[in-house]
């Protein structure tokens, strides 16, 4: 997947920004602030991501595709969207590029918005915080600067409420991306925690009035609106599943920490390993200097001590943000089950 | 010849081997020659000037012929060194030479050789395709032959004036010569055959005689090669006659002997021997003192071409007098030919036989006999110079016999000693007032005998009818081994009984001793049997014999591989009859496990086999855990073939050359030794089955839990991965499918997977006791299934009645009871027991899946924490290291 995304982002997003140029004009273009400040989607958007993970995603396997909008201000108007198709082996010589300007050409001679802003994918336990996410959302941002990236979260919806939200990478982390260096020390002077690395954009779905209209006249028709997922009382599943994710993640982590730590422990010894030759080097210079003999040259201690490949440490960070997101799923899920909970017994009590 | 030799390189290379052939042969054989020619000559009375001048001029024609030979080929090299061997030759004979004059057949080959070098050097062609150690050799060779035969022009040129004249004279003078001898012509007239063959050339031109010689040459050697080099008779006088042949053109002899050559060996040997019969019956004929010097002219012959030894044991067949020490010398005569580079081992045996019978038709005694037979059956073992290859089935049939009638012999005569130790020179084999003592070890023989037929057995198809056939002989090899047991505790060592009893082991150990095994089941009926039948059987009781040898052993040897091996044979014995705890406590007892991985490869070939064996004797009495364990070790390998000696892997092919590959085909046990593996494997992953369900349904959320046998998960594994399940097909698939019956409890298609018509056949009616072994199965399945069920189960109950759990699982309230009651006490499940209500009470304090899932997080994120805090240490440390080391830094800068 991320192979997928890193090729073709850059290449999309050139594409577009040409045509795009008056979209493009209006943004603030300055890093700075945020370009973006709202998410505006149409329902008409919601509703094909639905029904594309629907018609295609099942289990762990995620769908992703196409955002369409405009810029206005600072608020980013998605009004439609398309999927990339499903890849299979055997065709592995299908052309994405091409096929997104197709889709794209195609949509803008039935005068649909036409400028790409960005992606979606659906997710699986809310387990998207990934190295793949991260480059393609980075090739995006590197080329439109107000893309952003919609996540779907098929089982959360399943469950009763609507779950899509909208992010971005930060500025910071931007500037790291591009830079390529995910050392300690990089990491440290661009002050990136696991807590900034993306940022929210607030979500606003707009349907036009006559949509409106029409969902007035729906409710008023249907009886009792199918809302009962909301109070299922079955949590066991979906608390055991995003445990066991988390677990997975935080053995990752202990992993990356004990690499980090073999890596802190061998650029010590070799500081003292350094430290004592220089002590050397300088005693034996001494003992020359009094024999009168010319002190012997300065090597290159860089040359004799090469000091260790550092860690990257943006997976550790990931791994940080991916635990970070798991354990806001489990509060919320746990937060929103005992008032389930405190309801069902209430009622049960009053039942009997 | 230039003409000749540029017509192809196919009849070049033929004519270069055969060339070669010539070179080497006749020289062995003509020196062989010599002396015989001394001896029948000896009436004579210039015997004396007639040798000394003979002598000369046979070294001459040897070298002459060599170089013609070199010649022929091409190779001047040779001819270079021949030719310098030909100069020092004549030197020699210079002073004979001068008596009689330039021999002619030398003048003609200093003639021949330059006229053949002329043309070389002029064949530029030639010259250019030859190596650069020939092309040296031509041009030193052709300058010393000039400077050489300056001395020799008067003689080469009235050669070459009249080459047919000379030649002639040089025919007639050696006809007389042979005419001379006897019936020398076969034997010592090479140098005449030589000589008169040139004569028939019909002109002297040389160049046109060598063409032809070549072409004679050719034709013989296309038609006789094969038949004649091959069969190995490529003595000397075939050599000459092959020559007389041509020279001669007596074609019809030469049809004579094509035929002959063309039926088998041993008919021609029979010709020959036929001949050499008339030979020596003529010289039988000759005095005393005669047959000695007779004997020492043998002696050269033998070292000369072997195959002339075949004609021996005739002489004596119609010899004056045979007696024990002629025989005797004869015998180490023959064997002094042994292993003596192409000796014909097939002739010597029948050598070795014909003896046997002469010293038998002259009764010269047992002892002798005795001797001769043990010769005969080693150079039966020797026949074959390769360990790899094996016996044929007639030589193996004459090696029993041999072996037997040997036994008969020895039974027949207890006054017969008959040892290793014995010193040749201390060999009594005549002297009948003595005790008869022969050198020679009838356990050597017959432990090789043993090897010999394993070798056999590994080398057949296992599934023909060819090994039914050979595998009749164990019966045979059973009863010699038997025999010689048999003589062996009246007379050999202790170390020697210890061998053979090895031997009797190895023959018995495997087989199943049905008898046995039915007169055990009849034994409780018919308990009044009185112990008089018992004895009766014992002989024939496996059992009994196999305590009995092995304890001997245990008791007497001193070397540790026969005791190990009889320990192990012994304990897989017990195995194979059920007896587990003796198999278990002989195995303990005997220290084995710890220090078998010092032994060399058969044994421990032997000990898997044991251990195999004991793990299946373990099944069969129910005792799944021992059977795991004992199986562990092979199955989990994944090589359980190729530990058992059973075949070998393709996979590591490649791993090994091909000297590995033949040491390891060598250690493969025979096909009806072999334990079958589907069964192994099968049992196995039964035990395997009745272990590892339970065990993980117990722990099924335990992140803790350990596989108890990797290679049953790897099952589970293969069978999950399938996408789509159909009925199991292979023993694999149908306990793959049964496990998860049992998984879910439910005993009865477990049952049915385990136990049903296919798997009867595969693995179930293998065991000596199939419906024993099938009753005691069902009852596992429903133990342990009862004990799954309970396991995976027991969250959702509040309490359980037994009975209801007895009808469950079709099992008896009391051992229901014992189960639950066991499983309590080892606190697999929290519960107790309800006495009046016979029902199990939950306590539910197992934890929930989720709380066990938050309790693996806490520790998860516990040892986390704990890797973030040595992070933090490892920085602080580092960091008071940095500024500790910054002072020390700084005054470095300024130096």
């Amino acid at each position: 997947m991320a192979s997928r995304k890193e090729g073709t982002g850059p290449a999309t997003a050139s594409s577009t920004s040409a045509s795009g140029a008056a979209g493009k004009g209006k943004g603030k273009g300055g890093a700075g602030d945020s370009a973006v400040k709202q998410v505006q989607i149409d329902g008409l958007v919601v509703l094909k991501i639905i029904k594309h993970y629907q018609e295609e995603g099942q289990g762990t396997e995620v769908v992703q595709g196409v955002l369409l909008g405009l810029v206005v201000e600072d608020r980013l108007e998605i009004t439609n969207c398309f999927p990339f198709p499903q890849h299979t082996e055997d065709d592995a010589d299908f052309d994405e590029v091409q096929y997104q300007m197709e889709m794209m050409r195609s949509l803008r001679h039935v005068n649909i918005d036409h400028l790409h802003v960005g992606w979606y994918q659906s997710t699986y336990y809310g387990s998207f915080v990934t190295r793949a996410l991260l480059d393609s959302q980075f090739s995006y941002q590197h080329a439109i600067e107000e893309s952003v990236v919609l996540i779907y979260d098929p089982i959360k919806t399943a469950q009763g409420s609507l779950s899509l939200k909208a992010y971005r990478l930060t500025p910071k982390l931007m500037e790291v991306c591009k830079e390529k260096d995910f050392s300690p020390e990089a990491l440290k002077k661009g002050s990136i925690t696991f807590e900034h690395m993306f940022e929210e954009v607030p979500i606003v779905i707009k349907n036009s009035h006559l949509i409106n209209v029409l969902m007035w006249e729906l409710e008023k028709k249907s009886a009792v609106a199918d809302k009962h997922e909301l109070l299922s009382l079955a949590s066991s599943n979906h608390l055991g599943k995003t445990l066991q994710l988390l677990m997975d993640r935080v053995d990752e982590m202990s992993q990356d920490i004990v690499k980090y730590n073999t890596y802190m422990r061998n650029t010590s010894k070799q500081q003292q390993q350094k430290h004592q030759y220089q002590q050397r080097r300088q005693q034996e210079n001494m003992q020359r200097q009094s024999r009168g003999e010319p002190p012997l040259p300065e090597e290159d201690l860089s040359k004799l001590f090469k000091p260790p490949q550092p860690p990257a440490r943006m997976d550790s960070l990931l791994i940080a943000g991916q635990i970070n997101t798991y354990c806001q799923n489990i509060k919320e899920f746990t937060a929103q089950n005992l008032g389930k909970l405190f309801m069902a017994q209430a009622l049960q009590e009053y039942n009997s | 010849m230039s003409r000749f030799f540029t017509t192809g390189s196919d009849s070049e290379s033929e004519s270069s081997l055969s060339g070669e052939e010539l070179v080497t042969k006749p020289v062995g054989g003509n020196y062989g020659k010599q002396p015989l020619l001394l001896s029948e000559d000896e009436e004579d009375t210039k015997r004396v000037v007639r040798s000394a001048k003979d002598k000369r001029f046979e070294e001459l024609t040897n070298l002459i012929r060599t170089i013609r030979n070199a010649m022929k080929i091409r190779d001047v090299t040779k001819c270079l060194e021949e030719f310098e061997l030909l100069g020092k030759a004549y030197g020699k004979a210079k002073s004979i030479v001068d008596k009689e004059g330039v021999p002619r057949f030398y003048i003609r080959i200093l003639a021949d050789l330059e006229d053949y070098l002329n043309e070389l050097w002029e064949d530029k062609e030639g010259k250019k395709k030859m190596n650069k150690n020939n092309a040296k050799a031509l041009s030193t060779l052709r300058q010393k032959i000039r400077k050489y035969n300056r001395d020799f022009e008067s003689h080469i040129t009235n050669y070459k004036q009249n080459p047919e004249q000379s030649a002639d004279e040089d025919a007639e003078k050696n006809e007389e010569d042979s005419e001379g001898s006897s019936d020398g012509d076969e034997d010592g007239v090479s140098a005449a055959a030589f000589l008169k063959k040139k004569s028939e050339a019909p002109s002297g031109e040389s160049r046109k005689f060598l063409k032809k010689m070549e072409d004679e040459d050719e034709d013989s050697e296309d038609s006789e090669e094969d038949e004649e080099w091959d069969t190995g008779s490529t003595s000397s006088d075939s050599d000459s006659e092959e020559e007389e042949g041509k020279q001669t053109v007596l074609a019809s002899r030469f049809l004579k002997k094509a035929p002959a050559t063309e039926e088998d060996k041993k008919a021609a040997e029979k010709k020959r021997e036929d001949k050499a019969k008339k030979k020596h019956d003529r010289k039988s004929k000759r005095l005393d003192e005669e047959e000695e010097d007779n004997e020492g002219g043998e002696w050269e012959r033998v070292r000369g071409g072997v195959p002339l030894v075949k004609e021996k044991p005739k002489m004596f067949a119609k010899g004056t007098e045979i007696t024990h020490a002629v025989v005797i010398k004869k015998l180490n005569e023959i064997l002094q030919a042994r292993g003596k580079k192409g000796t014909d081992r097939a002739s010597q045996i029948e050598l070795l036989q014909l003896l046997v019978q002469i010293a038998s038709e002259n009764n010269l005694g047992e002892g002798v006999a005795i001797k001769i037979k043990f010769n005969i059956i080693a150079s039966l073992y020797d026949y074959n110079p390769n360990l790899a290859t094996y016996m044929k089935p007639e030589m193996w049939q004459k090696c029993l016999d041999c072996i037997n009638e040997l036994m008969d012999i020895l039974f027949a005569n207890p006054n017969i000693f008959v040892g290793e130790n014995i010193l040749e020179e201390s060999e009594n084999l005549h002297n009948v007032d003595q005790p008869l003592r022969v050198r020679g070890c009838i356990l050597t023989l017959v432990e090789r005998m043993d090897e010999e037929f394993t070798k056999i057995m590994q080398n057949t198809d296992p599934h023909s009818q060819e090994y039914v056939e050979h595998l009749k002989d164990e019966a045979q090899v059973c009863a010699i081994i038997e025999r010689v047991q048999h003589y062996l505790e009246e007379k050999g060592t202790t170390e020697e009984i210890c061998r053979v009893y090895l031997r009797r082991i190895l023959h018995t150990y495997y087989k199943f001793d049905y008898k046995a095994h039915q007169r055990q089941l009849t034994l409780p009926e018919g308990s009044s049997k009185s112990d008089q039948d018992q004895a009766e059987n014992e002989g024939e009781d496996s059992a009994l014999l196999m305590e009995r040898l092995c304890k001997y052993i245990y008791a007497k040897d001193r070397t540790d591989r026969i005791r190990t091996c009889a320990i192990l044979c012994h304990i897989y014995h017990h195995a194979l009859h059920s007896r587990w705890y003796q198999a278990r406590d002989l195995m303990l007892m005997s220290h084995l496990q710890d220090n078998i991985q010092h032994a060399d490869p058969p044994v421990q070939i032997l000990y898997n086999r044991t251990m195999v064996q004991l793990g299946i004797c373990a099944f069969r009495q129910g005792l799944t855990k021992d059977a795991h364990n004992a199986l562990l070790d092979i199955q989990s390998s994944g090589r359980a073939k190729e530990l058992l000696g059973q075949g070998l892997l393709l996979r590591s092919l490649q791993e090994r050359n091909q000297e590995q590959e033949k040491v390891e085909r060598r250690r493969q046990v025979p096909f009806h030794l072999h334990i079958n593996l589907e069964l192994l494997e099968c049992v196995y992953l039964v035990s395997a089955m009745l272990l590892e369900i339970p065990y993980m349904a117990a722990h099924e959320s335990d992140a803790r839990r350990r596989m108890i046998s990797k290679q049953f998960h790897h099952q589970l594994r293969v069978g999950e991965r399938q996408p789509l399940l159909g009925p199991p097909e292979s023993m694999r698939e149908h306990v793959v499918a049964a496990s998860k019956a049992m998984k879910m409890g439910d005993w009865k298609t477990c049952h049915s997977f385990i136990i049903n018509e296919k798997m009867n056949g595969k693995v179930w009616d293998l065991f000596p006791e199939a419906d024993k072994v099938r009753t005691m199965l069902v009852r596992k399945i429903q133990e342990e299934s009862l004990r799954t069920y309970l396991f995976t189960y027991s969250s959702v109950y509040d309490s359980i009645s037994m009975e209801t759990l007895s009808d469950m699982f079709e099992l008896d309230l009391p051992t229901v009871h014992s189960i639950i009651s066991k499983m309590i006490i080892n606190e697999e499940l929290m519960a107790s027991l309800d006495q009046p209500t016979q029902t199990v009470v939950m306590h539910r304090t197992e934890p929930t899946a989720q709380q066990n899932l938050a309790l693996q997080l806490a520790e998860k994120l516990g040892s986390l924490v704990e890797n973030n805090e040595r992070v933090f240490d490892h920085k602080q440390v580092s960091d008071s290291l940095l500024t500790t080391s910054a002072p020390v830094a700084r005054p470095l800068n300024n130096l």
